[in-house]
């Protein structure tokens, strides 16, 4: 079996568990409803509208999802152990970190659907440049993911996990969350070719971090 | 190492085709023994050779929770390949026919402990290790387990079966190991 079966198999087990028992997509929902909704009245209706406000609102909420959907991914996984199981699997380091960031870069996009949909009636967004929006919150919900995995790895067995996988991955993540929210601001005021320059930067760090992950995950898992 | 504390000191051992029986006291490193070889604990000096992938059954199911029975079955046979084998006839072996698609946070621990026990039968490795699996077990799933090993040991596996006492093992054993204060001798 080749490592990508391996981890499209991870990635469906993950779905599977997370379908079973939807608390963590049901935090995350709830979570970035709310910011939005605590945005647009924090704000006020005219402030709130403004892409680049309403973007970083957006990509910060998507973050603490991801950083949500991720913690209680590991925890079922440590209950009962069941990440050694894997761990113990040939193959199976590559194919826990590949098949856990496929599978929260898939729930992540549900999420930032149902986030970026509220955000769009909430707010009444007008979106200049759909098609390049599109391209842009696809290519931040990926973003994500493997740095959240690393660092989770990397804190699996430290107890206050809860705490260093946030202080951890948000420095990492400060180059993607600015070029999400200057990408999709870009895309929401008709700015193009800087939507898609940012949407960019975004895969090129999605593609550094993912075999960043492949090379030190598979030694960093205890 | 665990937590910068040497927990297994001049270990050194071979294990061949049959049964190894590991005993020692409560935190002699014996659950230890078996997470090194299933490169699970990094080991600070010297190597450990293992001939293929082992099968490594802890003391805890180490089934995921959301799962059946049936669905984490039939992940770790998908995971090694070994699709051909039956998982819903390894669940009706063990006794799980009606609970194969519950999820596995709803069954007992006997239960539990059988479903993971099931992996004997549906992965097959060269290589068994089995940490406590006489744990929650009733009379029945105890004789299915001695059943299996039994099985395992004239399918040519090698077996690594960590326990306390069960003297009744001794005859079927081939090899017998102590350990204590994180030491390795053979009785």
């Amino acid at each position: 079996m080749n490592a990508t079966r391996r981890a499209l198999l991870v990635t469906a087990r993950e779905l599977f568990a997370e379908r079973a028992q939807p608390d963590g997509l049901a935090a995350a929902l709830t979570f970035t409803g709310m910011l939005v909704l605590l945005e647009s009245l924090a704000f006020g209706p005219g402030r709130a509208r403004e892409a680049d406000v309403a973007s970083g609102v957006f990509w910060i909420a998507v973050l603490f999802a991801a950083v949500l959907l991720s913690a209680r991914s590991f925890d079922r996984d440590l209950e009962d152990d069941a990440i050694d199981a894997v761990i113990a699997l040939p193959g199976g380091r590559d194919a826990l970190y590949a098949g856990k960031v496929i599978a929260l870069g898939a729930i992540l996009l549900i999420v930032a659907a149902a986030a970026g949909l509220f955000s769009v009636f909430l707010l009444d967004l007008a979106i200049a440049l759909p098609g390049h929006l599109l391209l842009v919150a696809l290519a931040g919900v990926v973003a994500l993911p493997p740095v959240i995995v690393i660092t989770s790895v990397i804190a699996l067995r430290v107890r206050a996990r809860f705490a260093v996988v946030p202080i951890l991955s948000f420095p990492m993540l400060v180059p993607q969350l600015v070029a999400a929210t200057q990408g999709a601001a870009s895309a929401l005021t008709g700015d193009g070719p800087a939507a898609l320059a940012w949407a960019g930067l975004l895969a090129a760090f999605t593609l550094v971090y993912a075999v960043l992950g492949l090379t030190i995950v598979p030694a960093a898992i205890e | 190492m665990l937590d910068d504390r040497a927990v297994l000191r001049n270990v050194s051992f071979e294990v061949g085709p049959g049964l190894t029986l590991l005993r020692g006291p409560n935190g002699a490193g014996k659950t230890t023994v078996l997470r090194a070889i299933a490169g699970l604990v990094p080991l600070s000096r010297g190597t450990r050779t293992v001939s293929g992938p082992p099968l490594f059954i802890g003391h805890r199911s180490m089934l995921l929770r959301g799962l059946s029975a049936r669905a984490n079955l039939t992940f770790f046979a998908s995971f090694r390949g070994t699709t051909a084998i039956d998982v819903g006839e390894a669940l009706r072996r063990w006794g799980l026919s009606e609970l194969a698609d519950r999820p596995v946070e709803r069954l007992s621990a006997g239960q539990r402990r059988r479903a993971a026990l099931a992996r004997l039968d549906v992965e097959q490795q060269p290589v068994v290790l089995l940490d406590e699996p006489f744990a929650d077990l009733d009379r029945a799933g105890t004789i299915l387990v001695r059943d299996s090993i039994v099985t395992a040991i004239v399918r040519g596996q090698a077996v690594v079966l960590v326990t306390h006492g069960r003297e009744e093992l001794d005859r079927d054993a081939t090899q017998r190991l102590m350990i204590d204060a994180g030491e390795v001798r053979s009785v």
